[in-house]
């Protein structure tokens, strides 16, 4: 069976976590690095922004600097999602341009890798279907958003899986305007958005979750995942990516 | 500066904000959670709509000039949607 690397679930800061992916991309581009899925946190939990949104006009900086939520701006488009730490898991893909499940078609590819989480969930007993362009429903809610790039010769897909949902901070980190955050607009809000916990009404975990998605990826992409860790020259990408790019405000208010 | 918000219907949500002298765009910021692969051809569109005249046709021409110059992929949205969002920003629709 066709191997894939595979990172274990780890914790990182929101700047690493990005660096990581994108040190992949580049280790993939240049030879040197696998095909790779990796799980992982946010520590400190993170709101992440699409890379065509405005900081300022999604994310309310003030709140965040008061409560230390980490706001940076992804490689990637879609829409500002918040990562809290004991509130979802995170997972990415990166495959070399020209890989059988990083299919031409965007959306098509985008409904192969998503297979991954369907798959996950179906495992945790939840039943999930990949709704384009680019999330995952159960019972018609979401309960994961994917988010895709395709550059360094690679596709990267990175998203979330919902454990659990706080509507009430998610409306005062991402900017609502105040006199919206209503009642009717949470209630709002839980008609659209799902989460596992909520789903199963049990408290799942988040290493159950992570195992789940583990399991999820190896059958539905028909691949043997095989443990690793980053390269020494992965790593130090990483690290000057994290420095240089995604912890510097010309990167993450650069719209 | 003016501003608006467009939902595509079925899409993604775009957010123009732009200036506007003697009816042509004098500065253009396209925001949004749509996708457009290369993401960097979000800076050709915005330089190729400078000057541009605000009139629905003229602006899909310049916008889809950009995406095909650039073999690029715009997702959640048409060309047709950014114009409409232009419109909008500007009050002329």
């Amino acid at each position: 069976m066709e191997e894939m690397r595979f990172i274990e679930l780890t914790t990182n800061s929101a700047y690493e976590n990005m660096a990581i992916d994108e040190a992949i991309m580049r280790g993939i581009r240049d030879g040197k690095s696998p095909p790779t899925l990796r799980l992982y946190r946010w520590k400190p939990s993170a709101v992440s922004i699409g890379t065509f949104q405005g900081m300022n006009d999604e994310v309310d900086i003030a709140f965040c600097r008061e409560r230390g939520i980490d706001y940076i701006r992804r490689i990637t488009g879609g829409g500002a999602v918040y990562h809290d730490y004991d509130g979802e898991v995170t997972y990415s893909i990166i495959l070399p341009g020209g890989h059988r499940l990083a299919h031409h078609d965007i959306i098509e590819s985008y409904k192969v890798i998503c297979g991954g989480i369907e798959k996950a969930l179906d495992i945790l007993g939840i039943e999930a279907q990949f709704k384009p362009i680019n999330d995952i429903v159960a019972g018609g809610k979401k309960i994961s958003g994917n988010a895709q790039t395709r550059r360094h010769s690679c596709v990267l897909q990175h998203g979330t899986t919902l454990l659990d949902l706080d509507v009430h901070l998610m409306f005062s980190i991402l900017k609502v305007p105040e006199e919206k955050i209503s009642d009717k607009m949470v209630a709002d809000v839980k008609e659209r958005v799902t989460s596992v916990r909520d789903v199963l009404k049990r408290n799942v975990s988040i290493e159950e979750l992570a195992a789940a998605l583990q399991q999820g990826f190896a059958q539905a992409l028909d691949v043997e995942l095989r443990s690793g860790k980053l390269t020494d020259e992965e790593q130090q990408a990483a690290r000057s990516l994290a420095a240089d790019k995604y912890s510097t405000d010309e990167w993450n208010f650069s719209r | 500066m003016k501003k608006a918000d467009y939902k595509v219907s079925g899409g993604k949500m775009i957010r123009v904000k732009l200036d506007v002298r003697k009816r042509r765009i004098e500065t253009i910021r396209i925001l949004g959670d749509f996708f457009l692969h290369p993401e960097e051809t979000i800076n050709e569109i915005e330089r190729a709509l400078l000057k541009a005249p605000i009139d629905r046709d003229s602006l899909v021409v310049r916008i889809e000039a950009a995406i095909r110059k650039n073999n690029a992929v715009l997702i959640g949205a048409q060309p047709d949607d950014i114009a409409i969002a232009i419109l909008m920003a500007d009050g002329s629709v």
